[in-house]
């Protein structure tokens, strides 16, 4: 029932039903691996079992009916074998070199599953085996040449001020090495299309992706198909945290291979867990040095940054990982001198991608790490260390980016150190951990995370929303943002409610499908509530626009009003339509040669407090309490907000003490969830999330982006704690038994 | 997963026959592992003899101790307020283990029947001595952090996973068997075997055997009896060392005691010379120093998981002080 006072009843905000939910917890939702076509083949991947190597020949083993089964290499491929992203260095299947281990040479496609599985196992290579390299120091230093003239993907140097000179006016010059993992990003369902392609109708796919025009702009290369011969259809998906942003591109392209030469049949591919987990992209590992020059008041003069990522064998996203990875490196900090070197390197493992957080939490970890050890030099608390050195409103950031909005990182502090008791307990703890054997610890990192595509990205992109409505009045979304179980649609359906003043329950999202929705740009990012919600909202404000432009709707109206306009409207000029793009914010500007300038239109700025204790006797590490404060505009669903929180911190905990990735020539060795250990409910402490909210004009409603957010604070926080605890600075994660052992062994 | 043909067996007799006269025949419990197993293609079986509606769940006081049948599920012997009362290291062991409801499908047979999680034996792309025999161990120069650290071979170094069989192994427990020779019984300690040539065998219980029961017999000690798991996570994970202890204190003397580690062998192994160094001592610190230091003796690491030997160490310790605590409490 509608009446006046649900047009000023605000939707944003509020903890509404989730639009999906319904069909999650009743089993409705239908997922790739859910869905069976008439006719269809199962693929399989035959992949190389060694890092880098010549191929001489394919073998297939005796005894089975191999004219039975769809056979793909690389000579099949109609367009050309590459997977279009940012360079075509990657290929569909080797031709000839092998550059990682895991690396896709063969299809395989058939009936039964069973036989697949079989004949997987039953084709072999012959390879002539080349010198592999496995690490970003033996990159580096160019033991081998594996990629391009210097193995290096991109670099970039960030310039602000003259660090040269700081070093002889410093009282103090710190240094450190601080570095992070591979991590995997385990989300709930593995990678798997269906695919169907033929010359006439084209290709179609329908799988579990984050950014399906990705996919899109992928097959058109590899097919040498017109746009409208492409089409991409994202089905329920189940997680994704980066790890679908670039890699459904290739199963996509594998499965549309397979179909094309079974002349249409269509084919599903599946990655099990194992596949998943071994063959397709995680975290970058990463290696930061830090020098820091400081004076004896404790400010920042100037600090030396060299970032490096390991991009794995080719290029794929690691050029962008490493300048949102460079960007975030020198925090939420006012110092006057600056230089950041960065480089993402290769080395023959599968490449490594895009994680929630995106290189940031990476640097972050190196510079809060680093900071701890700063203000020890320097002999100021942690905390009174940053305070005299946080950044403010009028002040620049690394790449010279004036903070145009209020940040208040000493009121986040105070407040954090309020809900967390941390000046007691720090000073508590010390006193009560001699001679115990539980030793208890808190620390605390201070960090911000910047919302949406680096620099001119969001410009280059030109995201595009739609938004139509029916005779009945109910507003159908087009949006290529996916719902991935962060939220998408329910937040989109929330804003354009707010937006018409009208029901919740008549917004709708389209499914994402290339041929009939516009292209808004991938789910990455942390961009897509507060890029793609801004383009919803002026959407919705577009029917608005024309229905009350022509006279069909008051200024003041209820929800049957607007049904009332909108059936007038389709009566006399058919279905209602909108379209809203994407234009940057006045006075954002950035040179993307320099690298200096507005990095992001928005920050969202947090400070997460972690209290762990660490059993001497064991050497187990665990986190006993946890608070995330985060001022991040404004709060679209309480409930969705806090659970991405929740859920970023607890991958963090995982990436600080648990998820270690072991790697034997090139290959990640414990790639099951037996062996490859995650936390579980029993490991993460209560996630206490809280919000502060300072609107951001360009935002929907005031929102900037938080996805990615959660993922950089808790490793600095948790071994600030550790050394709290223990009084042994760890700076590499993640921080296993064994090296706690080894380390509080020496200093015992 | 390779094709299978499937059979319900009536009764033991029926069961014990048709997997002596099967072809490649297993018997089927819960099967949390060897179906596990079977998608990943390491078990291989061509029929599978399924053996849940016999009546072997029950868990019964006997005169001699406790009989709990094959086919109680993992659940019902870690619940069960006997077991509970008269032998805690077992409750505490089958509870550290697994998740709540891989323990409502996984029998007690089963259990000790659990294979290797090593990585190079779950994963058929690797050679294996223990899956294909003769073909070689990966473990030996690959990752070995979760493996042997006692009485491995050259052939093999993997672990047993079990935690409820290193409660078992403190408790003396004894294994009922039924096959076409009739009836046996094996004591726990000697029903599983180190790797030695023959990783593949890993436990003296034929292939036709079924197992029945589990005995545990009554003693001083059972009822003071605590289990420690120091793994990666809280829950969900496999030990990377645990320890059962028993111990009969009186008047901070130890009368008897019991010690076996999980995770460091390729069986529940029964730590027999800390026993010694441990019965007739004072219950204190210097004494479990000493059975730990027995207990660890033969040691031998691999490359990257030395820890493991302190852990050990240090996990005896600490359980037996709690036990010994425990003692002094509960006989005042």
């Amino acid at each position: 029932m509608s009446n006046q006072t649900d047009t000023q009843t605000k939707i944003v905000g509020k903890p509404v039903p989730r639009k999906e939910g319904r069909a999650k917890v009743t089993g409705a939702a239908r997922y790739i691996d859910d869905l069976r076509m008439d006719g269809m083949l199962y693929g399989a991947t035959v992949r190389s079992a060694v890092p880098r190597g010549r191929i001489r020949e394919i073998k297939f083993g005796a005894g089975l009916p191999w004219d039975e089964f769809v056979v793909v290499t690389a000579a099949d491929i109609p367009g050309e074998n590459c997977v279009a992203l940012i360079l075509l260095d990657q290929p569909y299947l080797v031709a000839k070199f092998i550059n990682h281990a895991e690396e896709p040479i063969l299809l395989l496609a058939h009936a039964d599953k069973h036989l697949l599985e079989k004949a997987r196992r039953a084709v072999t290579f012959d390879v002539e085996p080349l010198s592999p390299i496995f690490t970003l120091e033996e990159s580096l230093a160019k033991k081998e040449i594996i990629w391009g003239e210097d193995n290096i993907f991109k670099s970039y140097q960030v310039n602000k001020g003259n660090v040269d000179e700081v070093w002889a006016q410093a009282d103090f010059i710190i240094e450190g090495e601080y570095r992070t993992g591979a991590q995997e990003q385990l989300y709930i369902e593995p990678n798997g299309v269906i695919a169907v392609a033929n010359a006439d109708a084209g290709v179609t796919v329908w799988g579990s992706m984050q950014c399906p025009y990705y996919v899109h702009k992928a097959l058109l290369k590899l097919f040498a198909l017109p746009e409208e011969k492409i089409r991409v259809i994202q089905t329920e998906t189940g997680g994704g945290f980066g790890g679908k942003e670039e890699y459904p591109s290739m199963i996509a392209g594998h499965a549309a291979l397979l179909s094309w030469k079974a002349g249409g049949r269509p084919v599903k591919i599946i990655y099990d867990r194992a596949e998943d987990m071994v063959a397709t992209t995680k975290r970058h590992p990463s290696r930061t040095r830090h020098r820091t020059a400081v004076n004896k008041d404790g400010k920042l003069l100037g600090m030396e940054i060299e970032f490096v990522i390991d991009g794995g064998a080719y290029a794929t996203l690691s050029s962008v990982v490493l300048s949102r990875g460079t960007i975030h490196a020198a925090g939420p900090y006012n110092c006057p001198n600056v230089r950041i070197n960065a480089h993402a390197v290769a080395t023959n493992v599968p490449p490594h991608g895009a994680f929630r957080g995106f290189g940031a939490p990476q640097s972050i970890f190196a510079l809060e790490r680093h900071l701890d050890k700063v203000a020890q030099v320097v002999g100021l608390s942690p905390a009174e260390f940053r305070r005299r050195n946080f950044i403010h409103e009028g002040e620049t950031t690394a790449t010279g980016q004036v903070i145009r909005e209020p940040v208040d990182m000493e009121g986040l502090l105070a407040r954090a150190f309020e809900l967390t008791d941390y000046q007691a307990k720090r000073e508590r703890f010390a006193r009560a951990n001699e001679g115990r054997s539980l030793k208890r610890g808190i620390g605390f990192a201070s960090f911000m995370h910047g919302a949406g595509f680096t620099g001119s990205g969001e410009v280059y992109l030109q995201s595009i929303v739609g938004a139509e409505a029916g005779a009945d009045g109910r507003v159908r979304l087009l949006a290529a943002s996916t719902e991935i179980g962060q939220g998408t649609n329910t937040i989109f359906a929330q804003i354009a409610a707010d937006a018409l003043q009208i029901d919740f329950d008549l917004i709708e999202v389209a499914q994402p499908d290339t041929s009939n929705v516009p292209n808004s740009g991938p789910t990455v990012a942390s961009r897509t509530t507060m890029i793609v919600g801004k383009l919803v909202e002026s959407a919705a404000l577009g029917l608005k626009q024309t229905l009350q432009n022509s006279g069909l709707l008051k200024a003041n109206y209820t929800t049957d009003d607007w049904r009332a306009a909108c059936r007038r409207h389709v009566e006399q000029f058919g279905l209602l339509k909108s379209f809203s793009q994407y234009k940057p914010p006045p006075g954002i500007n950035w040179d993307e040669g320099k690298y200096q300038g507005d990095a992001y239109g928005a920050y969202a700025w947090a400070v997460y407090v972690a209290e762990v204790t660490v059993d001497m006797l064991t050497y187990e590490a665990r986190v006993e309490d946890f608070v995330a404060l985060q001022e991040v505009g404004k709060v679209v669903h309480p409930v969705l907000a806090a659970g991405q929180i929740e859920g970023g911190v607890a991958q963090a905990i995982g990436f600080t003490l648990y998820e270690n990735v072991v790697w034997s020539e090139g290959r990640m060795l414990n790639n099951q969830m037996t062996n490859y250990i995650i936390p579980t409910s029993a490991d993460i402490p209560p996630i206490r999330v809280y919000f502060e909210e300072q609107p951001y004009a360009y935002g929907p409603a005031g929102a900037k982006g938080i996805g990615e957010l959660p993922m950089d604070g808790g490793a600095p926080a948790i071994l600030n704690a550790i050394e709290h605890a223990t009084g042994v600075a760890f700076n590499h994660v993640p921080l296993l038994p064994e090296a706690l052992m080894q380390a509080l062994n020496q200093t015992a | 997963m390779n094709p299978f043909t499937y059979k319900r067996a009536t009764d033991e007799a029926d069961a014990v026959r048709e997997v002596a006269n099967g072809k490649n025949a297993k018997f089927l419990g819960g099967g949390t592992n060897l179906v596990d197993l079977m998608k990943m293609g390491v078990e291989t079986p061509d029929e599978l003899v399924d053996i849940n509606r016999l009546a072997l769940k029950r868990i019964e006081q006997t005169p001699q101790g406790l009989r709990i049948g094959a086919l109680a599920s993992n659940s019902e012997v870690a619940n069960h307020r006997l077991v509970r009362e008269q032998f805690p290291v077992l409750s505490e062991a089958i509870l550290a283990g697994a998740s709540p409801q891989l323990r409502n499908m996984a029998t007690v047979g089963g259990n000790l029947l659990q294979r290797t999680r090593c990585y190079y034996f779950m994963d058929t792309s690797f050679p294996c001595n223990k899956r294909v025999p003769g073909s070689g161990c990966s473990a030996i120069p690959g990752f070995n952090r979760i493996h042997a650290i006692l009485g491995a071979s050259d052939k093999c170094i993997a672990v047993h996973p079990s935690d409820m069989c290193v409660a078992l192994a403190a408790l003396d427990a004894i294994v009922r068997v039924a096959g076409p020779a009739g009836a046996r019984q094996i004591p726990l300690v000697d029903f599983h075997r180190l790797p030695g040539d023959t990783p593949q065998i890993e436990t003296n219980l034929r292939p036709d055997e079924l197992i029945v029961a589990v005995d545990l017999p009554n003693s001083p000690f059972a009822r003071r009896s605590r289990y420690l798991k120091i793994r990666d996570r809280a829950q969900y994970a496999f030990a990377l060392v645990s320890v059962a202890a028993a111990l009969d204190v009186q008047q901070g003397r130890i009368n008897a005691a019991r010690l076996a580690l999980g995770g460091v062998a390729h069986k529940p192994w029964r730590a027999l010379d800390a026993e010694k160094v441990l019965t007739g001592a004072r219950a204190d610190a210097q004494t479990f120093r000493a059975a730990a230091e027995a207990a660890l003796k033969g040691a031998q690491p691999q490359q990257h998981n030395a820890f493991k030997v302190e852990l050990a160490r240090r996990a005896i310790v600490r359980l037996l002080t709690e036990v010994a605590h425990e003692t002094k409490g509960g006989a005042a």
